[in-house]
């Protein structure tokens, strides 16, 4: 499955097609399923995570015309948005830790649903360029739906510090990415 | 531009708070409140569009897993437990007013995407070019219209999406020919669901590719012949 692909069955779904519907949960579904896990942090809960993602897939397809991401990277917004929804309802530890573990390692996708190596690398290196605690909490943020209340927490800082951290390493990252 | 967002050295305002959404880090009113925002504030939605492309690349972190199939089997039951209705396809399609409401979002989702991705193949050979669609698209204006040409009955079906006209103007559609004068099709009547009736001179126009356009015009239409108000929408046929 190429990316246009993707972005086909995505028209297809937005027009209620059901085979192009169950065609690309086939595709996609495990690299989304990854996403809920890993910021769900809960098996069970990351089930219906998932259930509802493409519940709003099939109802808000057509959404994704007025975005300017690729086809997966949409699809990965939209299950990283329903997640960090979600935690944020919940306030109660994560309930298996040696699951997150587990689920923590990228495996390499089909080639469709890896994002370019380039792209990858690229922010990456503009990571390294933040001090090492602001690389990782605005990693922490994006890939675990981390909030501000827990970064600072972790951190020890005051809550304010940590958002002015966070806005002044998304500016230096976005000035690094156009650089 | 306005020009603090430029000498400022750090994010501020609106692209500081569709940065943080995007980023994850907001608590859960603050999120509720900017997800709001992306359904109600289209240059919001745009702040935020652009910093889910510029963080995406993050998301190589995550691994792909396997769910168990109990998942599709209740996706299924929540979207299509009640799948005799979907039988409306087959009879009276033109007339059902939930087609046309699906139509004019998917359809126009569609569109948008088969002019923004040129690598797109055709659509599957079932659907004859006998039927083409258009979304006159906004052009300064909230004004938005989807149409359906169906060459075999010579109809056009409009399908009104937003924008009202003022109390004393009308809407007027043109096809538009390059490089000839817009033809009108006459007044378009009020309602979310109107049909105009199309000439052969209209067909053949139409046939060759011409773009549609709206514009706003006394009551009644032009008196010329010619438009004489603003284009508040176009947009040209496509397949279907």
């Amino acid at each position: 499955m190429t990316p246009q692909d993707i972005t086909k069955l995505i028209v297809r779904t937005s027009m209620k097609d059901r085979a192009a519907f169950d065609l690309l949960y086939r595709q996609t579904s495990a690299k989304l399923f990854g996403v809920c896990l890993r910021v769900l942090n809960d098996r069970t809960e990351a089930e219906e995570a998932l259930q509802e993602v493409f519940v709003k897939i099939w109802t808000k397809a057509d959404r994704f015309a007025v975005s300017d991401l690729s086809p997966i990277s949409w699809l990965v917004a939209v299950a990283r948005n329903h997640s960090i929804d979600r935690i944020r309802q919940r306030r109660r530890p994560a309930a298996d830790l040696d699951e997150a573990l587990d689920v923590a390692d990228p495996t390499p996708g089909p080639e469709a649903l890896a994002v370019a190596g380039g792209e990858r690398e690229r922010i990456y290196s503009c990571l390294e360029e933040l001090d090492e605690d602001k690389a990782a909490a605005v990693r922490g943020a994006y890939i675990s739906g981390e909030s501000y209340a827990d970064l600072a927490e972790r951190y020890k800082v005051p809550l304010n510090t940590m958002r002015t951290w966070l806005r002044r390493s998304l500016l230096k990252l976005r000035e690094c990415l156009e650089r | 531009m306005n020009g603090t967002e430029d000498s400022e050295r750090g994010l501020g305002g609106d692209d500081a708070v569709a940065a943080e959404y995007v980023l994850g880090a907001l608590d859960s009113d603050e999120r509720a409140a900017a997800a709001r925002r992306v359904d109600a504030d289209a240059a919001f939605a745009q702040l935020v569009d652009r910093w889910e492309v510029t963080l995406a690349p993050m998301a190589s972190a995550y691994g792909s897993v396997e769910p168990p199939a109990s998942v599709k089997q209740a996706i299924d039951r929540r979207l299509f437990a009640s799948t005799a209705a979907r039988t409306v396809e087959k009879a009276g399609i033109w007339s059902s007013l939930a087609f046309w409401r699906g139509l004019t979002v998917a359809a126009f989702a569609a569109l948008a995407l088969y002019i923004a991705v040129p690598l797109l193949s055709p659509p599957p050979p079932a659907a004859p070019a006998e039927r083409l669609v258009a979304s006159l698209a906004p052009q300064q204006s909230d004004v938005h219209y989807f149409v359906v040409y169906d060459a075999r009955t010579k109809d056009i079906g409009l399908s009104h999406v937003t924008g009202a006209r003022a109390p004393d103007r009308d809407f007027e559609l043109w096809v538009i020919e390059k490089n000839q004068s817009p033809r009108s099709l006459g007044v378009i009547p009020v309602g979310s669901n109107v049909h105009l009736a199309v000439s052969q001179e209209i067909q053949d126009k139409i046939a060759s590719g011409a773009i549609f356009a709206i514009t706003m015009e006394p009551k009644g239409g032009s008196a010329t012949g010619a438009p004489t108000g603003p284009v508040v929408a176009s947009g040209d046929l496509r397949d279907i």
